[in-house]
């Protein structure tokens, strides 16, 4: 800016901060009546910064498995015995499920049942998580090259993590299930009530929209009830943990601050999510897509 | 809204560029910093604001070298990353370099602990002010408990970032 007299500089840093204030005031209240207005803002720096995020964050990840050796190095003894005891537990319990097994398949041979739907894995590492109170959600380091889809269920061998909301090419963001906006089909697995599970940022989401308060007891297995089509049905989800004034809360299996490495699944579902549409309310004067088509026609 | 201006004093001329590029380039790195996992149960949500310390230290020493404009491409980039409402950070840096402006003078030259308290003044204010957008965005009440730990948690870690930009200062601008 050497080219302009030092009044027009002068006079362009004191406006500067003002307008730049305004811009941003702007941008929150756009980016909120349109939340996909800056999708592809997001997606275009997320790929970009990915890399970067990748580099820093893998040093993290093995500090993280450090602390993790020497944790396990100081509890072995314990570890051990817990773990024999665990041990001779699950042998009675593969014997049960041997015995189910063979029932199964003889009974599904009966049945002439349809075999589940096959399923591919992505395994992805965590690159990000959104820094503050107000969002859940976290990074990970595949994108569409790797055929990864919106939609998707993110899960680990404990369960269910959440499910991609934004995919980029090297990139993609995984909504929580503690997210103030996530809602998943659940079933209570005892009684095969149905709830949906809805996450308001704490640590615990809340079940809601139960038949009746005692559906639920402290303890209850909670699994995806495969409603909607976007999970398939029976992935494990958590345990319901308290039942407070707001209603019962679940303990998730997955301990989500933790998570290093997810796997992004493809049950095949995920094409039967609607394409994101603006909130029809707020902007009326868009036309809906049947009507669109209707018109090009 | 106070939106005074307050002209930024002549300030000594930097003359490298690693200078010239050291405040926008550490509170770029501190926006990087606040998004990356680290393993702690509960962390996530409690995220020390690490771009408000870096942009508090430089609005107070070299303003000049952290313009508005760059405070909202940080403030920006931040937002797109961690997935917050866009504009959100923004905004914040944006009045947080406009409120400390205002009172630069008081803060210049002064022993640490007066340049302390005045951050845990703004650090207060901003992350108050953060937590009432957000309940009108989303239409309620969050945890306030969150944003009260957060703060202290921001607070209590600013000494350290203090002393990491003012040695990064002094050793690559030569002043401080």
């Amino acid at each position: 800016m050497n080219w302009l007299s030092p009044q027009a500089r002068a006079a362009i840093q004191r406006t500067m901060l003002p307008i730049l204030v305004l811009l941003s005031a702007a941008v929150v209240v756009l980016g909120k009546a349109d939340q996909l207005l800056f999708d592809s803002m997001r997606t275009a720096v997320t790929d970009a910064v990915a890399p970067i995020l990748d580099a820093f964050s893998r040093p993290l990840a093995a500090a993280g498995s450090v602390i993790d050796n020497v944790q396990m190095l100081v509890n072995t003894y314990q570890e051990n015995a817990r773990l024999e005891t665990e041990n001779a537990r699950l042998l009675q319990w593969q014997q049960t499920a041997l015995n189910l097994s063979a029932d199964n398949q003889k009974l599904r041979s009966l049945l002439k049942a349809v075999p589940e739907n096959s399923v591919s894995y992505v395994t992805a590492r965590v690159i990000a998580n959104s820094g503050g109170a107000y969002v859940r959600t976290v990074l990970i380091d595949a994108g569409a090259e790797d055929r990864v889809a919106r939609g998707q269920a993110a899960i680990t061998g404990e369960g269910l993590v959440g499910r991609l909301t934004e995919v980029g090419n090297r990139a993609a963001r995984v909504l929580l299930i503690t997210d103030l906006n996530s809602r998943i089909p659940v079933t209570i697995e005892n009684s095969h009530v149905n709830a949906v599970l809805a996450g308001d940022n704490s640590e615990r989401p809340r079940l809601l929209y139960l038949p009746s308060p005692d559906a639920v007891k402290i303890g209850d297995r909670v699994v995806t009830s495969g409603e909607g089509g976007i999970f398939p049905p029976g992935l494990p989800v958590g345990v319901v943990s308290a039942i407070d004034a707001g209603g019962p809360r679940i303990e998730p299996y997955v301990e989500l601050s933790q998570v290093g490495y997810l796997l992004v699944v493809d049950y095949g579902l995920s094409r039967s999510l609607p394409q994101p549409v603006p909130v029809t309310a707020k902007t009326s004067k868009r036309k809906a897509p049947a009507e669109d088509d209707a018109a090009t026609r | 809204m106070a939106l005074k201006v307050f002209s930024i004093p002549a300030l000594p001329r930097v003359n490298n560029s690693a200078g010239r590029i050291l405040p926008v380039a550490t509170t770029l790195f501190a926006a990087l910093i606040s998004v990356l996992p680290i393993h702690i149960p509960g962390y996530a949500a409690l995220t020390p604001v690490f771009t408000l310390m870096a942009a508090y230290h430089w609005t107070i020493y070299r303003p000049d070298l952290l313009p508005p404009l760059a405070l909202f491409a940080i403030g920006l980039t931040e937002d797109l990353l961690a997935g917050s409402p866009i504009g959100i950070n923004a905004l914040l840096l944006l009045l947080s370099r406009s409120a400390v402006l205002g009172y630069r003078r008081y803060f210049v030259n002064r022993t640490f602990p007066f340049v302390w308290t005045g951050f845990t003044l703004l650090t207060v204010v901003a992350l108050f002010g953060l937590w009432a957008v957000h309940c009108i965005l989303d239409l309620g009440l969050f945890d306030f408990r969150n944003t009260v730990i957060r703060a202290a948690l921001t607070i209590a870690i600013f000494p350290l970032a203090s002393f990491l930009l003012g040695r990064a200062q002094r050793a690559v601008m030569g002043t401080g």
